[in-house]
């Protein structure tokens, strides 16, 4: 029972729990939905929203947030197509892009940090420059014609289906939720944005984790831009403008709460993999995929109106469990009145 | 007497609307310069405006939820709604299209208040309610505009209103009609709405309420104000504001589609706190929102004209506009910028 009580206040596990809830729904409805394959290519599909939810997830875990990443990965996507082109390797592409990643970051943790501009506010001004220079950069023109076989590295897979970004971003993610779960500086994350007075308090160096949940943001978001060059064989100026809402949406469906302080990087994962794979469930149920957006919506609110009923249900019985010790330690005399209250 | 013109001037130049208007000075004087001829033309720049009309409107609206403290991400989402409601409710359930406009508006109305109710009744924070309020409403509208035997990427069109003289009139009239053949409807009914916003926030007792809500919640409610129906019923307004910006852009384009809009999101959040509300609520003004609104349409204008600048790529001086002006004014405002190293560690317990 202590057990199932502890297993409940995982966050991410009741995220877990919805996701099988909705592939078993599909697979009632659509018993061909039951396939390794079919299961297996939901989560393979899912690499790009992973990756950026998984660094949006640190920015939101300090209390901040950043819509920045959408452009960042056009940017990066369209960098990495044009050296694709002239055939150069992957090694390159993740260098410039953990180099873009680490500047974009660096300007909106300095913007937010220090400066102390509102994060939503700062970072929408920086996506509007780096969608500009997706511009500037290609030209106005769609980078395609990838040279060699990087678009085909995306379908390559390892062992049991699995494709080699998806195994990457696994393990990238398991060692991340690791670190931000069992080590000192990790846990510096979620203590700035559960309580930024406090952790300023205790010596956490609240603008340095900050700045850095930027970095790491931009460095994920950087990465997916080139997952997204080899998935698709061909980057707009458009690429990935929006993504930055579905990753925020991911987040949240993963149990990373908006307001800080709560959330795991597994659970960003998870939800991504539900934002991702909810039209190709859509067509396996056999509704068109029209109601796409419409599902992702009543999804989303539906679970946050939840949480934040319960939390309000919780901090409630919370009080009322105070007031009550608090009566009964005080002298007996009194409990009557209290319990009243 | 000196000294109270010295303080009224100095008062009037730390303003924050005088900063907007010295923007908007200094765009027209550098593309006055750069191509006056081209620049100064009244017809294209009324055309101009045209094409932004909708995230002037819809901001005036954003600025009430802003001022409360919440925000509103969906609004962009309801003017397709507004648009495909209309089109279908016109051609494919054969309404009166006054009709079809006013029950569209009230679906926007109620839209707004699902999100409205959610923040405010449930205490959800407001950016999840309306981004899932956005994915909701357009899906929704996808779902509308599904219902018509008009396949959706083509938009339903052929509205009313344009008689055998090729004149606009009734329903077309709200897209076309030109006062004085030089003004269009839209600029009057945009100016319109800036008075009725600005009555309405600075002057009315509702205003009142709303920036009490947004300064201290909870003595609002301390002092007997409903603050839960306010902030819902900014939310409310939001929905309408965006309605009337869908009507006015079916009428003007003379299409109804369920993606109109769907990319003002980012500009209309600009315009408002360019417009100098603060995000975390309790300050803000119209004035301000119609100002930044207008220097954002005035340099979308100009840059392409003057410049060659491609209309693409508006979104880089924009953002320079917006991380320049925002970090400035954050900048100036804390008078410790000098000695920073202090300020790293006086203000981190000070938040706002």
């Amino acid at each position: 029972m202590n057990l199932l009580k502890r297993l409940s206040r995982v966050r991410w596990l009741s995220s877990l729990v919805f996701l099988i809830i909705l592939f078993t729904v599909t697979g009632i409805i659509n018993p061909t939905f039951f396939s390794y394959e079919n299961i297996i290519s939901a989560f393979n599909s899912s690499v790009v929203f992973t990756l950026l939810a998984a660094g949006i997830a640190f920015v939101i875990m300090t209390g901040e947030i950043d819509v920045s990443i959408g452009a960042t990965m056009g940017l990066s996507a369209a960098i990495a197509g044009t050296i694709a082109q002239r055939g150069g390797s992957i090694a390159e592409m993740l260098l410039y892009a953990a180099v873009l990643g680490i500047a974009v970051g660096i300007i909106n943790g300095v913007g937010v940090a220090i400066i102390k501009v509102p994060s939503l506010i700062f970072t929408l001004g920086i996506m509007g420059i780096v969608r500009g220079l997706v511009y500037v950069y290609s030209g106005g023109r769609t980078v395609e014609n990838f040279a060699g076989d990087f678009t085909n590295l995306g379908s390559k897979t390892i062992f049991g289906d699995i494709t080699i970004y998806y195994s990457i971003v696994v393990v990238v993610i398991i060692a991340g939720h690791l670190i931000l779960t069992r080590t000192r500086s990790g846990k510096n994350f979620i203590a700035v944005g559960d309580n930024i007075g406090g952790a300023t308090l205790i010596g956490i160096p609240v603008v340095w984790t900050k700045v850095l949940a930027y970095i790491l943001s931009g460095i994920f978001a950087a990465v997916a831009g080139v997952a997204f060059a080899s998935k698709y064989g061909q980057v707009n100026i458009v690429a990935g403008s929006g993504y930055e809402m579905s990753a925020i949406a991911a987040c949240v469906l993963g149990g990373v709460s908006l307001s800080g302080g709560l959330g795991s990087l597994l659970g960003a994962g998870i939800g991504a993999v539900i934002m991702s794979t909810i039209g190709r469930l859509l067509v396996f149920i056999g509704l068109s995929s029209d109601f796409d957006n419409t599902i992702k919506g009543i999804m989303l609110i539906t679970i946050v109106v939840t949480d934040a009923l319960m939390h309000t249900r919780s901090v409630e019985k919370a009080r009322r469990a105070r007031l009550a010790a608090r009566a009964s330690s005080h002298n007996d005399v009194k409990v009557d009145s209290a319990d009243e209250k | 007497m000196k000294n109270k013109f010295l303080q009224k001037t100095k008062d009037i130049v730390t303003k924050w609307e005088f900063v907007l208007v010295m923007i908007i000075a200094a765009e027209f004087i550098i593309f006055g310069a750069a191509d006056f001829e081209k620049f100064m033309r009244p017809a294209s720049i009324f055309s101009s405006i045209n094409n932004y009309i909708s995230i002037c409107i819809i901001s005036l609206f954003v600025t009430f939820v802003m001022i409360t403290g919440g925000i509103d991400i969906q609004a962009s989402s309801i003017v397709g709604l507004t648009s495909i409601v209309i089109g279908v409710l016109w051609s494919d359930a054969g309404l009166n299209i006054w009709m079809a406009v006013l029950l569209a508006i009230i679906t926007a109305g109620l839209a707004g208040a699902l999100s409205g109710f959610l923040v405010a009744y449930c205490n959800v924070q407001p950016m999840v309610v309306t981004l899932g309020g956005s994915f909701l409403f357009s899906g929704i509208a996808l779902l509308v505009s599904g219902l018509s035997a008009t396949p959706a990427y083509q938009g339903i069109n052929g509205f009313p209103g344009k008689n055998e003289a090729g004149e606009f009139i009734a329903f077309r009239a709200l897209g076309k009609y030109k006062l004085f053949d030089v003004i269009p409807i839209q600029i009057v009914i945009y100016v319109a709405l800036i008075i009725l916003c600005y009555w309405l926030l600075h002057k009315s007792k509702y205003g009142r309420k709303v920036f009490l809500v947004g300064v201290n919640r909870k003595a609002a409610e301390y002092s007997g104000v409903n603050s839960r129906w306010i902030i819902m019923s900014t939310y409310i307004l939001t929905g309408i504001g965006a309605a009337i910006a869908g009507v006015l852009l079916t009428a003007n384009v003379d299409s109804a589609k369920y993606n109109l809009g769907s990319t003002f999101t980012l500009s209309i959040i600009t315009a408002v706190v360019l417009g100098g509300t603060l995000s975390t609520g309790g300050k803000g003004s119209i004035i301000g929102t119609a100002l930044a609104a207008l220097a954002i349409v005035i340099l979308r204008y100009g840059l392409p004209l003057c410049f060659g600048v491609s209309t693409q790529n508006l979104d880089l001086p924009i953002g320079i506009m917006l991380v320049l002006v925002v970090s400035a004014r954050e900048l100036a405002s804390n008078p410790r910028t000098s000695s920073y190293i202090r300020k790293l560690f006086r203000k981190e317990h000070s938040i706002e």
